[in-house]
């Protein structure tokens, strides 16, 4: 096969005699081209000839400490903000250390351009210094990749890039850059046509038919969203044809939000660490309305239990999702927020709620008989209880970001957001280390709200080194770090699932953290007792400048309800 | 190990097939579409690759299953995913191989 070069020329048109400009000039120009302020990056040797350029240009550079900082930080930017993120590395470890960042991009479909740095052309492929295949290596894990052979080709790249990276399907793009590109000078320029991914727009109107027959003629119909809503606009959408139904709703990690947290049709998060009245509602509706959501393993349990007498509606920009794990009675591929607007299962008909209204009580008196007990034995602080205070104390707009562990599904379940944009997690991948830079890249995103990142004390010491970039730039992070000295998810299933054999699960041997953040001089303060947690959030919110809150915890205590791996839904273990 | 840890055992749904894919002549899509079978779970034993008069490439390949979605139809749609890849689907009669 021929190379991308030569296909561009053969298929695009040659501007000739335009200004002379190096291959690292055109990158940064058209990055700026697409609207781009901020990018999140690190310099290293192959890269250096567009840090050379970037002064020159209007671009806002922000310099994490490590590549990975970058990445998640560009990840929690674009979260933020809805916008396409930029991070730029190095050739070898720089473009590695990006590599956990890229794969969290893809598999929570977060539209990110990652940038790398590559060896000059003629020493690929010779095992040259911090030289490694980055786009074999990231095939799996990008929506799409390029190599730039010529710099006239570099501008309808980037175009191109940051378009793939945002239609659709959200996910990561990443163009990697040989030196000797970067510095060449060309008075070309090559316009790329777009190839034309022919998508529909919505489901056809005989499913949409389809779908509102079902809808009418459910007992017990069911909303299942997930993060499609945010990502597909459709919010709004969802909120209204809720409300005009009156159908219950359970939302997956990645979909909270995207109905208040105390709306009344909402019964909560679903899954592992679900709530029982929307765990219980899933394995009894006769009617499953999937929205941007894509049957998780996390959220359904063992497959075949999932909701096993439901009919399913299944609503998702991505076809590939369609009957992949769960077959679909009817499908609605395209955009969801068409779709959500499309639906009107009673336009003809007067809406019988009577039908339904059984369903809705039972469904809502569970919610009301498994509501959260925040009375907990003892003094110590007790982490729901904080969470659930905090989220409320909290600005109506606070961002919540967090890490990986017990205390990101203590922030699902005990915290309110009201908006899908308000929780940001690493959700597909799991990344611990992810909360610490993806909270500093939704405040510079989003600068006038409150973002407040919960971290545990595993989580926080994977990328605390963005501490410094908190401090460097002045970012008023609000830091929650809920320390129990344990990898304490792992703690918990070593306790209930392998008999109580503790293994490399114990950090009694932690940092003093409040000193590790006064060294990074982040200002920061201890809470120990549950008398101390309500002054702690008035000092928390308060603060002008980034602030730790080192919160000791019970190594014991545990998440509920869990949903053992491998088990129906139905099979929840409590307290 | 409890019970509730035991993993179970992958059984092979037996699905083996050929897929006609076409793909644009651009450096690293054949790669891409290989990579995308394989890491769906299925195994290519015969791959033929061979370029149109539109310059665009004919790839027919045949699988078998080894731990995929096991269903062709959705291979189809991530594959047709992919940048560059403009068709995917499936020729001829899809088999069910005999189980023990």
């Amino acid at each position: 096969m021929t190379t991308a070069t030569q296909f561009a020329k053969q298929q695009t048109e040659i501007f000739e005699n335009r200004a002379p400009k190096s291959g690292a000039q055109l990158l940064l120009e058209a990055i700026e081209a697409q609207g781009v302020d901020l990018i999140f990056g690190y310099p290293g040797g192959a890269i250096m000839p567009v840090y050379d350029v970037l002064p020159r240009t209007s671009l806002t550079h922000i310099l994490c400490r490590h590549e990975q900082g970058c990445g998640m930080a560009a990840i929690g930017y674009a979260r933020a903000t809805g916008k396409v993120g930029t991070a730029l590395a190095t050739s070898g470890p720089g473009a590695t250390n990006l590599v956990t960042a890229i794969a969290d991009a893809y598999l929570d479909s977060v539209p990110v351009v990652f940038i790398t740095g590559q060896v000059p052309s003629d020493l690929m492929g010779t095992d040259a210094f911090q030289e490694v295949d980055i786009v074999g290596i990231t095939m799996p894990i990008v929506k799409h990749s390029y190599i730039a052979r010529d710099p006239a080709d570099i501008p309808g790249m980037v175009a191109e890039a940051y378009f793939i990276a945002g239609e659709g399907r959200p996910g990561p793009v990443l163009i990697d850059l040989p030196k000797d590109v970067a510095n060449a000078v060309t008075t070309e320029r090559h316009r790329w046509r777009p190839y034309p991914k022919v998508k529909p727009e919505m489901g056809t109107s005989e499913n949409i038919s389809r779908a509102e027959t079902l809808i009418r003629a459910a007992e017990r119909p069911l909303f299942y969203i997930g993060g499609g809503i945010a990502q597909g606009d459709g919010v709004a959408e969802l909120r209204e044809l809720v409300e005009r139904t009156e159908i219950p709703v359970v939302s997956t990690l990645k979909g909270l939000g995207s109905l208040p947290s105390d709306h009344p049709h909402y019964l909560g998060m679903l899954g592992m660490h679900g709530l029982k009245a929307a765990n219980y509602a899933v394995q009894e509706c006769d009617l499953l309305i999937v929205a941007g959501a894509r049957f998780d393993d996390r959220a359904t349990g063992k497959l075949d239990t999932f909701a096993p007498g439901a009919k399913v509606i299944h609503m998702d920009i991505d076809v590939a999702e369609i009957d992949k794990l769960r077959r679909a009675d009817v499908f609605l591929d395209g955009s969801l927020k068409k779709n959500l607007s499309a639906l009107d299962p009673f336009k003809d008909e007067p809406y019988e709620k009577a039908q339904i209204e059984p369903w809705r009580e039972l469904c809502y008196s569970r919610r009301s008989m498994y509501e959260w007990d925040y009375d907990a034995p003892g003094n110590g602080v007790y982490a729901p209880k904080l969470l659930h205070d905090l989220s409320r104390r909290a600005p109506d707009s606070a961002i919540f970001t967090c890490d990986v562990g017990q205390h990101q599904m203590w922030v699902a379940q005990h915290c309110y957001f009201d908006d899908p944009k308000d929780h940001i997690t690493s959700g597909g991948l799991g990344t611990m280390g992810f909360g610490l830079p993806a909270g500093l890249g939704a405040k510079l995103g989003a600068p006038d709200r409150t973002v407040i990142t919960v971290s545990g004390d595993g989580s926080i010491m994977m990328n605390i080194q963005e501490l410094q970039t908190l401090h460097r730039y002045g970012i008023p992070l609000k830091i929650v770090l809920l320390d129990n000295s344990a990898l304490g998810m792992v703690r918990q299933w070593q306790e209930v699932f392998f008999e109580q054999n503790y293994s490399e699960v114990n950090l009694d041997d932690n940092p003093e953290f409040s000193k590790v953040a006064e060294a990074f001089r982040v200002e920061s303060f201890v809470v120990r007792e549950r008398s101390e947690v309500d002054a702690g959030i008035d000092r928390l919110l308060a603060a002008d400048g980034p602030i730790l809150m080192h919160v000791k915890i019970d190594t014991m205590e545990n998440v509920w309800p869990l949903v053992p791996p491998g088990r129906s839904n139905a099979d929840m273990m409590e307290r | 190990m409890t019970e509730l840890q035991r993993d179970k055992t992958f059984e092979s749904s037996g699905v083996s097939g050929t897929l006609k894919v076409v793909l644009h002549d651009v450096s690293g899509t054949l790669l891409r579409t290989l990579g995308t079978i394989e890491r769906r779970g299925y195994d290519y034993r015969d791959v033929h690759c061979t370029q149109r008069v539109d310059g665009d490439f004919d790839l027919l390949v045949r699988i078998e299953d080894i731990g995929g979605p096991r269903n062709l139809d959705i291979l189809c749609k991530q594959l047709e995913r992919l940048y560059n890849v403009v068709s995917a689907e499936k020729v001829g009669r899809r088999k069910r191989a005999e189980r023990a």
